[in-house]
């Protein structure tokens, strides 16, 4: 996947502005920067939920807006913060609507196979006939999971995954994203706050400022005190463990 | 176990549905035999005449209120908003008088019940949708905004409307307005057939559309996520929903809160998140209200209250009670 | 200059309403009322055309007066007797009358009008403050769903007493019928209005809220009652005399803070004779559309109210959305 120059516009105030990166392949990428930097609406973008102002993204080489949406669907999955909950849905029937761009709404065998397998893996067997609405946050997020890990994409996108999940979630999340990336071979894109997650999960990260890329590259390169400094305007000190650069801030 | 969670769920889904087609038919039966002196067969088949119009024209409108309602709370994405609160109703009734205020009491577009509806229809399936989507953008799909200004176009609508009957015909107004607009009392049982077919056209059209509708329920992220023409897909479904209230205000005239109560209902009893199903049991709950109402209408209050102005003070209750404590849908 | 608007606004109300006092089914020349001859064209003048103008006058100040105070006291630019469930409240109060003492005239109906007015709009507003909502846009959407219940109450029973008929015609606002003797109630307006005008800043206080107020030494209920009354009284007088038009209350209000900013006894004045102008011009539309018939100025205020309500809504919108994203 190619970003080039993207533009974004609210009114008169341009929220993204001529960013352009190279998503590489089967890796995790995480995005990150201070709120408002553009980092969720380059996200949108890249996901097709946000239309955009100008720029290109190509997409094994073709435009996204050239993609037929249900194709796309079987290329690229995005989790966003916000789902409805309240709808009267298993778990079982929420991941089988990870078939949906594939068989509509009648699950074929192999179907039910992708299913079957997905629900395992995110280890929801003993609340797979639970109704989404009486599951803690955790779980559901796991059941989320799983429904994109049944769209069976190449590319998984997560748009601030580890909001509203306590440090056991959160961390648990993460090392499932590495493994999605690792095992299965998914290329994985994150929206992150949380620096450190992204510094110990990630391969590379991309820093945004102002609407635009302060810094894309390694975990260690842009990790570090002073590009740090530049995009979040506070001052770091970063602590080698296990080999990665750990931040801290107060 | 699972199997055996799952073999009990279906068991209870077949009895909902076996106590709501029971009911149907008890509220069916009632309304037909009810004080309608069967003994007598000359007086019986008169007033049999007389209440099965009245009955199809009541089974019609509690289908098309019911997939209405359900298809737009789908598309909005809430479960408090329905077609009718956001002045569907008033648009059908304002568009209707308008045809007549500009082709005149004489022509066939007036006189002939069938012409009458079908340019109805049409220029309601056109009008409607352009407005509400235009809604939808321009707010984007803030649904706070979307229902208030939903009010507002309604007595809008309903003050044109008033409006050019009066300019037609100061002294008669009242003997225009109910030729004009159909009620409970006074169904419009000459369209029923075409009803009927316009209903089916409208299900053949919106069958591809409803196995989305059950991803689109999701919210917009997760139905373009799941490959989902999302705005084409809206555009059709918001115009199955403008014509089916156009079915229904053609033949019972506008009820308000119908849609809201059997919506809401069939969601909590029907316990699934299959819009077939949903619909269904939506219909089948818009007839026990619709047809036991009417009877008790009949019956008890003999005729002097319109089943309307029940469903209105419990349906607005209904809603208070919905936007206080359950807010809708996640925003 | 500080009173511009307001001179502005009160010449053109002087034109508007000598132009009004000339319009109408007979044509009566001004050569024809100086000569002093008594006629009947004189008669018309007096017992028909003044009483009418000043019925017109009194309702456009004091609905927008209305609306202006229920704003201020509940801090929400979209509350007003139309949606604050007064006008319903009242025509219940009227329905009530009529049922129970059906041979006792207009004093009864008003008596009852005005406490069901008072005793609607006081619930309406204890309810939302006890909910304490964060959306603007929610507590009117509520006084309208609390409008239609009281409404259909009504409906039932107009049917189940078999007066629906003569409801229906009492309660479409129109200025039709004002004749000399049958409208004075609505002179009530004006002692309400300078009641209104003493308490002006006290509702302004009260509008910031309950600490705020009583930091301030005021008595915060008290007031409050207070202005709701008064603005449910001229509401009731309006709807017992001409009947009910909606809007008014709402838009009148809104646009005159668009110029004029926030404080209550700056604006007032300017309300008031906006409101004036705005359902003279109305009532002046609904006599000249189907002449010699007249629409019922309801129906006119309702359609050109609710088309400037969802501007006010657009409007605020878009304001709300420029503020979201400097947020961001």
């Amino acid at each position: 996947m190619n970003v080039q120059d993207l533009i974004k516009n609210y009114g008169s105030k341009t929220v993204v502005d001529e960013v352009s990166f190279q998503v590489p392949k089967g890796k995790v990428l995480s995005l990150i920067g201070p709120n408002g930097a553009g980092k969720s609406t380059v996200m949108g973008m890249i996901s097709r939920l946000v239309a955009r102002d100008a720029g290109i993204i190509h997409f094994e080489d073709k435009d996204l807006n050239k993609w037929k949406s249900k194709e796309l669907a079987k290329k690229l999955a995005i989790l966003t913060q916000h789902n409805n909950v309240q709808l009267k849905l298993t778990v079982r029937e929420l991941v089988s609507f990870g078939r949906f761009p594939y068989s509509g709404s009648h699950l074929t065998k192999e179907d039910k196979e992708i299913v079957d397998k997905a629900i395992a893996y995110m280890e929801l067997e003993s609340i797979e006939d639970r109704f989404i609405d009486e599951l803690s946050g955790g779980q559901r997020q796991r059941a989320y999971i799983a429904m994109v890990i049944a769209q069976d994409t190449d590319y998984i996108l997560f748009d601030e995954p580890t909001n509203n999940l306590d440090i056991y979630h959160a961390s648990n999340l993460m090392r499932m994203v590495r493994r999605l990336c690792d095992e299965l071979g998914k290329t994985v894109i994150l929206v992150l706050h949380e620096i450190n997650y992204a510094a110990f999960y990630s391969d590379y990260v991309c820093a945004f400022a102002d609407g635009k890329i302060a810094k894309f590259g390694t975990v260690e390169e842009v990790i570090n005190k002073e590009c740090l400094h530049d995009i979040y305007k506070v001052d770091f000190e970063i602590i080698n463990v296990k080999g990665k650069p750990l931040s801290v801030y107060y | 176990m699972s199997n055996e969670e799952r073999k009990k769920r279906r068991r209870r889904n077949r009895t909902v549905y076996l106590i709501l087609i029971i009911s149907v038919l008890a509220s069916v039966v009632g309304y037909l035999l009810f004080n309608s002196y069967l003994s007598k067969p000359k007086l019986f088949q008169y007033i049999l005449g007389l209440r099965l119009p009245t009955l199809v024209c009541m089974v019609i409108a509690a289908v098309a209120i019911g997939a209405a309602t359900l298809i737009f709370q789908s598309i909005v994405n809430n479960q408090i908003v329905t077609p009718a609160l956001l002045g569907m109703n008033s648009i059908y009734t304002f568009l209707h008088t308008a045809v007549v205020f500009v082709v005149g009491t004489g022509s066939p577009l007036y006189l002939n019940p069938n012409l009458s509806f079908c340019v109805d229809l049409i220029t309601m399936g056109i009008v409607a949708t352009l407005v509400y989507w235009y809604l939808f953008k321009k707010t984007g799909h803030n649904i706070l905004y979307i229902m208030l200004i939903g009010t507002v176009l309604s007595s809008f609508f309903g003050s044109i409307q008033s409006s050019m009957i009066r300019i037609m015909e100061p002294d008669e107004y009242d003997t225009l307005l109910t030729t004009l607009v159909a009620d409970f009392n006074n169904v419009n049982g000459e369209i029923i057939t075409i009803a009927i077919v316009c209903l089916l056209l409208i299900g053949i059209f919106l069958i591809p559309d409803l196995r989305q509708l059950d991803v689109i329920a999701m919210g917009r992220n997760q139905a373009i996520n799941l490959g989902v023409d999302y705005d084409h897909a809206i555009r059709r479904l918001l115009f199955g929903v403008v014509l089916c209230i156009a079915v229904a205000t053609a033949t019972i005239g506008p009820v308000s809160f119908l849609g809201l109560i059997v919506a809401n209902l069939s969601r909590q009893i029907m316990k699934t998140y299959k819009h077939t199903h949903l619909i269904f049991g939506a219909s089948l709950l818009g007839m026990i209200a619709l047809v036991g109402g009417q009877m008790i209408s009949q019956h008890i209050f003999h005729f002097t209250v319109p089943v309307s102005t029940f469903v209105t003070i419990g349906g607005g209750i209904y809603f208070l009670y919905l936007l206080l404590y359950k807010k809708g849908a996640n925003s | 200059m500080k009173y511009k608007s307001t001179i502005i606004l009160f010449i053109i109300l002087i034109i508007l309403a000598i132009m009004s006092l000339f319009m109408g089914a007979t044509d009566i020349g001004i050569s024809t009322l100086i000569s002093g001859e008594k006629s009947i064209y004189s008669d018309i003048f007096l017992l028909a055309r003044i009483p009418r103008l000043l019925a017109i006058l009194c309702t456009g100040v004091g609905m927008s007066v209305a609306g202006l105070i229920m704003q201020q006291l509940c801090m929400n630019k979209f509350v007003s007797p139309t949606t604050g469930a007064t006008i319903q409240s009242a025509e219940f109060g009227i329905a009530l009358a009529m049922i129970a003492f059906p041979t006792m005239g207009l004093a009864v109906r008003t008596i009852f009008a005005f406490i069901l007015a008072i005793v609607g709009t006081l619930l309406f507003v204890f309810f939302i403050q006890r909910i304490k909502f964060k959306d603007a846009v929610l507590v009117p959407l509520i006084g309208i769903m609390f409008g239609n219940i009281i409404g259909g109450i009504t409906n039932f029973l107009g049917y189940q007493w078999e007066i629906t008929q003569q409801l229906s015609t009492y309660f479409s606002g129109s200025f039709s019928l004002i004749l000399q003797g049958n409208y004075e109630l609505v002179y009530l307006v004006v002692p309400l209005i300078i009641l209104a005008f003493i308490y002006a800043n006290h509702f302004n206080i009260v509008g910031m809220g309950e600490d705020f107020s009583k930091n301030l030494g005021i008595n915060y209920q008290g007031i409050l009652i207070l202005g709701l009354s008064i603005s449910a009284v001229i509401t009731a007088s309006i709807i017992v005399v001409v009947g009910q038009i909606s809007y008014i209350g709402l838009i009148v209000p809104n646009l005159v803070v668009l110029f004029k900013g926030d404080k209550i006894r700056g604006t007032l004045i300017d309300t008031a004779l906006f409101g004036a102008i705005f359902v003279l011009l109305c009532d002046m539309i609904a006599r000249s559309i189907i002449k010699p018939y007249e629409v019922p100025i309801e129906l006119i205020v309702g359609s050109v109210g609710s088309v400037i309500f969802i501007i006010m809504l657009f409007y605020k919108l878009n304001g709300g959305r420029k503020v979201a994203v400097n947020e961001q």
